[in-house]
């Protein structure tokens, strides 16, 4: 009779076995990439089935279109539907957060090691209110992009670059010093930075109307209008056409421009300048991070973290680096020979000295639409920063009131 | 007299049916919510000792903790097992075979998540001012336990969670009245018995049968109502006197062990009943009396909510009691068997609506009534229900504009000013469409033109491509520096126009877009119309000498008119929602003057998070619709003629 | 008289031409973009001061240099030729089961007279009346968690379906309305079923109007992104259109490859249109001035 427990844990053992062997996880990971980005992915997610086909994993990737990523994975995790890992910026992670039901925290399963790994204000992003949500994948950040047959040594500072942008501005014949979409407030972020100016503070409280940023609104004022090295009616489209036609010298922009520079231009790509004006501050362009982050609604969570962990690692970094051409965060991968090479990885890479992670909270989405608004009137001479700041404050903080009622 | 007719004239059926009604209606509120209150209740109890083992743990060394919440699990037998977590700790538990301190494990994840939600939690409600996060956390295990999770401080400070499992089932509860259904019986026969007495004069509006009938359905009601009140007020009391009891009698055991003061003043706060959000409910005193003003107040806030539900039940009831002595109900009845043939035919399409268009728009309009938000799309339905408060906010906002030195500045944000935008929107983009439409038409229609048909094939080509694409396109058209529109002003030595910075230009763009997607069906709806004037009325019209204007004037407008109203009622429809050209388009530049209805309800739902706000603004989106649509059809009879 | 005759025609052929034009401007244009070999939005670069030809070269949807390289790309970058296959069925299903909703309505709302009649027929103008974008979380309900229809042609059909009946079914009625009765009364008395009279004589002599209706529950199925992409939860299950809004959208945006996708989007729709065209009038309005 002793025997029968050991029996029966042995046929126990092996119903397991079969159990786990018939039902092959399968691990189902969203994302929005397509093109070069989509290819090195799904190399890497193939990778991960090689190196783990000992448990027969499966990974199945799922591209979303940009527009319809957001709606799909707030209609379908909070209701027990959707993938284990899904990836996406961190401007969308405190909204999910908050709604609840949506992102797994992976605080508990993160080692010393894996923290340790990534570049500097990775983690940050996909950090809400002290806890860990995602592992960060790559980012993308603003540099200064010039044309090289134009400039011949980046400035290094704003009174360089003043000076260097008042020899290459002729307004009459539409040629710029420098071009960016400064009435834009993600661009003009990198200036207020380097004034420390901030959205919220680190309560949650809205500071947008703060003197630092009403500063770095009338320091843009002054190259516009004072040292008139910015043009008119600045967009995306804009930029991109000047810089390729060969009238703006210099650029603001992200690695997401890279692709759309005319093979007829010779362009380099240096740090942001320092801002005299802001006690030699450089500028501090915000980064957005996209994160592998776990399913609230995933049944096998700690698998989803092991391939995200996989994804942050250094084995995929490199592929999706030098394939993919992302900015990885696993710092490791900087140090090879091929990345640090390319010029554009490098520069990137390099910009982060002087970065910061856009913050994650929800309510931020609450502040493009009226900060471009108050942009827009100081621009064309309707409001006074003070004023205009003032305004989209008023307005931004109404809505943030009617989010966080009280019980 | 044969049955039915028996039936007819009688009230039976009438009161019978609509008491049934309310009664199960009412019944099943009733046992909804004394269930709901017994559930609270043991909540509460659970939470009573959870906050009070809390209390006596705080901000002790660690040592000393594990001994008192042993020492504590000891004395009360419904307290199942309490744990302390801090960080990736578990510092202390009660059951041996934890053998705390130690690391939590790798399945304990849950307990280090729920660590940091209620850290989280407290430090949002501090941070922001409002309370708003709940800083305990209760669940209840399909066994019967209750398990309670609240803050555990150490030095003042967040420091980890306590969590208490608490047996509720083994408690002794407050003695729970018997769920009796005899009660609702007698009064259901009561009605049956006082139908069968009433005779109903068919041919009268009034006679007093009818009143009569009426006036027994809404005593039986009542009555019955609040009879069930009273049993759910008496709940209350027992309630709060059994929580007094238990914290008197634990509180007092704590005293003697000298874990916590048992404070004898009446005055002060009792921190062991508590709401989720650790505030006092201040039904208790710290001393263990029950204050009866605030158990009244309680009552009234409670009562009164369900008192508004039960008036409703109580109103379906009596549109079913007049449906019935007034005879709706024979007739529907008899209209449904008498015209079975014609329903099976609208069956299929009706039910398809009814699940998929009407069920979202339901889900819409009960959205409308609560505070639903991003931050609290989590909670229950109740807590979110905040009745008509969205639609006073949209409606009550009359701070249209304001005046400065300036001159006026006008308020984009305000609904009546999206609603003027609208209503100007909707009317010149129908009366473009229509004008367009009918100009072509009409050249289309000019007898022995030829390459009608290319130009056809070609004017309606903008009806084909997908209006999405439309909408880029045109944007792109519209940029001040390549867009081709500022590029012919150029040419002829024009300035170009920044299209999306002027509250009229960037409307333009928006009409321009719409106009060019929208006359293709116009033109075709009129130009069928056309052809299908017979030639010889023209004729005849020409024989008696009518010129052209007379004979558009008198021929050819009051025949367009039949087919003309239906068109415009739907393409105003289509023109008032149109989502996707002022969205791709203008984006309702500049700061949102040139915003329609609908996608400022998109932008408070996607860019605010104010769910249920943009459902109400949905809401009366829809009611202005549904006024113009039905003046429309009142006025054209367009249901009958299309 | 002749003369007059002719005279009026050439003014109006040239007001014709003109707003044909105008009309068709801006589907040169996309076309222009997507032979244009590149991304971005402006088609030619001007010179530093632009004389009154360079900047009517500037309009003119012409690109710079021809290219169909926008096209290879596009269809091999992703799977486009699957996913229009994916349209057509979803459209093909949707307008069967759209035209066979709307023309039993329809029929039912022309021919009997029952209680319930008028609020019905405007109960169907007012489903155009809500506002759809609230509505996706509530579809999500039902298809996906209620239906298990999820990434499914199905559950796509199911929704088209019944968001283009009110139209269909407004259209149809309109158009039975003016089929005589007696032709219907007569087969009544010869004893034939309402069913045989529904099918064998009035769908036959409804024909342009269904050609509409269906027309319109295909381009209704066509277009549509968002429903597509919320549901479907393979990449082999997307339609079209999912397809298209991969290239906008983001941080960056590839107009070229957008717009040749455009193109490709919207051949069948526009052949279709064409095809149906001497339906489209006739269908939509003929008879109801009677």
């Amino acid at each position: 009779m002793k025997r029968l427990p050991m029996i029966f844990a042995f046929v126990s053992l092996l119903i397991a076995g079969i159990f786990s062997a018939a039902q092959a996880a399968e691990l189902i990971v969203w994302h929005a990439y397509r093109g070069a980005e989509k290819t090195a992915f799904e190399k890497v997610a193939q990778l991960y089935e090689t190196k783990n086909a000992s448990k027969g994993i499966k990974v199945t990737t799922l591209a979303i279109p940009y527009d319809a990523y957001a709606d799909k994975i707030s209609a379908s995790v909070p209701r027990g539907k959707g993938p284990d890992v899904f990836i996406y910026a961190q401007d969308r992670l405190g909204g999910w957060i908050e709604s609840g039901k949506t992102v797994e925290p992976i605080g508990f399963f993160m080692d010393d090691a894996t923290r340790a790994q990534f570049l500097p204000g990775m983690l940050d992003a996909m950090t809400y209110k002290g806890t860990v949500y995602g592992l960060p994948l790559n980012y993308k950040s603003l540099t200064l992009i010039y044309n090289k047959a134009l400039v011949k040594s980046p400035p290094k500072t704003s009174a360089e670059l003043v000076k260097l942008a008042k020899s290459l501005t002729n307004a009459e014949s539409g040629r710029y010093g420098l071009v960016y979409w400064y009435t834009n407030f993600y661009f003009h972020a990198a200036l207020m930075n380097a004034f420390g100016g901030r959205v919220f503070d680190k309560d949650g409280k809205l500071v947008l109307d703060s003197p630092e940023t009403v500063a770095s609104i009338k320091q843009m004022m002054k190259w516009y209008k004072q040292d008139g090295i910015l043009p008119t009616e600045p967009s995306e489209a804009l930029v991109s056409s000047m810089f390729n036609e060969g009238k703006a010298a210099m650029v603001l922009n992200g690695p997401w421009f890279i692709g759309e520079i005319s093979p007829s231009v010779d362009f380099g790509l240096a740090l942001l300048p320092v801002i005299d004006e802001a006690g030699k501050k450089p500028m501090r362009p915000w980064l957005t991070i996209e994160g592998a982050y776990v399913s609230a609604s995933s049944k096998q969570k700690e698998l989803a973290y092991d391939f995200a962990k996989f994804l942050a690692s250094e084995e995929a970094g490199l592929i999706l680096a030098l394939e993919g051409r992302q900015l990885h965060t696993n710092s490791a991968i900087y140090k090879d020979k091929r990345v640090s090479g390319d010029v554009v990885l490098n520069a990137f890479h390099n910009q982060l000295s002087s970065a910061e992670a856009m913050p994650n909270r929800a309510e931020m989405t609450m502040m493009w639409s009226p900060a471009t608004t108050a942009m827009n009137k100081v621009v064309k001479g309707n409001a006074t920063p003070e004023a205009a700041l003032k305004e989209a404050s008023v307005a931004i903080q109404e809505s943030i009131n009617a989010l966080r009622k009280g019980r | 007299m044969n049955l039915a007719e028996h039936l007819k004239r009688s009230a039976v059926l009438g009161i019978g049916i609509s008491v049934l009604l309310t009664l199960v209606l009412s019944t099943w509120m009733f046992h909804a919510e004394e269930s709901d209150l017994r559930l609270q209740h043991k909540q509460r109890l659970a939470l009573l000792h959870t906050n009070g083992l809390a209390l006596a743990v705080a901000n002790i060394s660690v040592e000393e903790t594990g001994k008192r919440v042993r020492d504590i699990q000891k004395l009360d037998p419904r307290i199942e097992s309490a744990i302390i977590v801090v960080g990736m700790q578990l510092v202390a538990s009660t059951r041996d075979e934890d053998a705390a301190p130690r690391q939590l494990k790798r399945e304990e994840k849950p307990l280090f998540d729920l660590s940091n939600l209620i850290r989280t939690a407290g430090e949002t409600n501090r941070g922001e001012e409002v309370v708003r996060k709940k800083t305990i956390q209760i669940d209840e295990k399909p066994s019967g336990h209750i398990v309670v999770t609240v803050p555990y401080l150490s030095d003042g400070q967040f420091a980890g969670i306590l969590q208490m499992k608490f047996n509720t089932e083994a408690a002794e509860m407050f003695s729970p009245l018997p769920d009796s259904y005899s009660l609702p019986l007698l009064f259901l026969l009561a009605a049956l018995l006082a139908g069968s007495l009433l005779r109903m004069n068919t041919d009268r509006k009034v006679d007093v049968a009818k009143l009569l009938a009426l006036g027994v359905f809404l005593a039986i009601a009542l009555s019955y109502q609040q009879q069930r009140l009273n049993r759910i007020e008496q709940m209350m009391a027992q309630a709060n006197q059994s929580i007094a009891a238990n914290y008197l009698a634990t509180a007092e055991q704590y005293d003697r062990l000298g874990y916590l003061a048992l404070p004898r003043d009446s005055s002060a706060v009792n921190l062991w009943d508590t709401d989720h959000y650790q505030r006092p409910l201040g039904l208790i005193a710290a001393s263990g009396n029950v204050s009866a003003k605030a158990q009244a107040a309680y009552f009234d806030k409670r009562g009164g909510f369900l008192k508004r539900i039960l008036a409703s039940f109580d109103l379906l009831g009596l549109g079913v009691l007049l449906m019935f002595i007034y005879g709706y109900a024979a007739r529907t009845f008899s209209a449904l068997k008498e015209h079975a043939d014609a329903y099976t035919y609208v069956a299929p399409a009706m039910i398809g609506m009814l699940v998929l268009v009407f069920f979202p728009f339901l889900y819409g309009i009960t959205l409308s009534f609560t505070d639903t938000t991003l931050f609290n799309e989590s909670l229950p339905f109740q807590d979110r229900l905040i009745g008509w408060d969205n639609f006073k906010a949209i409606l009550g906002d009359f701070n249209l504009y304001e005046r400065t030195a300036n001159g006026i500045i006008w308020n984009y944000q305000n609904f009546y000013w999206t609603l003027l935008v609208t209503v100007i929107w909707t009317v010149s983009n129908v009366t473009i469409g229509v004008t367009v439409g009918f100009f072509l038409a009409m050249a289309l229609n000019t007898e022995g033109l030829r390459g009608k048909a290319i130009y056809r094939v070609l004017l309606i080509l903008p009806w084909a491509i997908p209006n999405y694409i439309t909408a880029l396109v045109w944007r792109g058209m519209f940029h001040p520096q390549f867009g081709v529109i500022n590029q012919v002003l150029q040419m002829f030595g024009m300035q170009p126009v920044a299209w999306f910075d002027g509250v009229f230009s960037s409307f333009m763009t928006g009409l321009a877009t719409n106009g060019w997607l929208s006359f293709p069906f116009m033109m075709v709806v009129i130009l069928g119309a056309l052809q299908s004037i017979p030639k010889e009325m023209y004729e005849a019209a020409e024989v008696e000498g009518a010129d052209r204007w007379q004979r558009l004037r008198y021929i050819t407008l009051p025949l367009l008119k039949p087919t003309l109203i239906p068109a415009i009622v739907l393409s105003v429809v289509w023109t008032f929602n149109m989502f996707n050209i002022i969205f791709l388009v203008s984006g309702g530049e500049p700061g949102g003057a040139n915003e329609i209805l609908i996608t400022k309800a998109y932008k408070i739902a996607f860019e605010n998070y104010q769910y249920a706000y943009a459902a109400a603004y949905s809401t009366v989106i829809f009611m202005i619709l549904l006024v113009y649509g039905t003046f429309q059809t009142r006025v054209t009879k367009a249901t009958e003629s299309f | 008289m002749a003369d007059i005759k002719t005279k009026n025609h050439v003014w109006l052929h040239v007001a014709l031409i003109s707003f044909t034009v105008l009309a068709i401007y801006p589907v040169l244009w996309v076309l222009a973009l997507s032979f244009s070999g590149q991304q971005s939005v402006g088609l030619i670069d001007l010179p530093k001061d632009p004389s009154f030809l360079e900047r009517f070269r500037g309009i003119l949807p012409m690109p710079a240099h021809w290219s169909i390289k926008n096209f290879t790309e596009v269809w091999t970058d992703q799977d486009f030729g699957r996913w229009m296959w994916n349209s057509v069925v979803v459209s093909l299903m949707t307008t069967a089961l759209g035209v066979f909703l709307a023309c039993t309505a329809a029929y039912a709302f022309s021919r009997f007279r029952f209680p319930g009649r008028n609020t019905g027929m405007l109960m169907f103008l007012i489903s155009q009346m809500f506002p759809g974008t609230l509505m996706l979380i509530p579809l999500f309900i039902i298809i996906v968690k209620w239906l298990e229809l999820g990434n499914t042609y199905v559950g796509l059909v199911i929704v088209y379906a019944t968001t283009a009946i009110p139209f269909c079914v407004w259209m149809l009625k309109g158009y039975f309305d003016t089929i005589p009765y007696d032709i219907e009364e007569s087969a009544l008395i010869d004893g034939a079923s309402r069913l045989t009279i529904f099918w064998r004589i009035i769908l036959p002599l409804a024909k342009p109007a269904i050609a509409i209706t269906a027309l319109f529950s295909f381009m209704t199925a066509w277009n549509e992104f968002i429903l597509a992409s919320i549901f479907m939860e393979s990449e082999l299950n997307y339609t079209a259109p999912v397809g298209l809004r991969f290239f906008v959208g983001g941080f960056s945006s590839q107009w070229g490859y957008f717009a040749a996708g455009s193109v490709i989007v919207s051949l069948p729709v526009v052949a279709l249109f064409l095809q149906l065209q001497k339906y489209l009038i006739s269908g939509l309005t003929a008879g109801s001035v009677k």
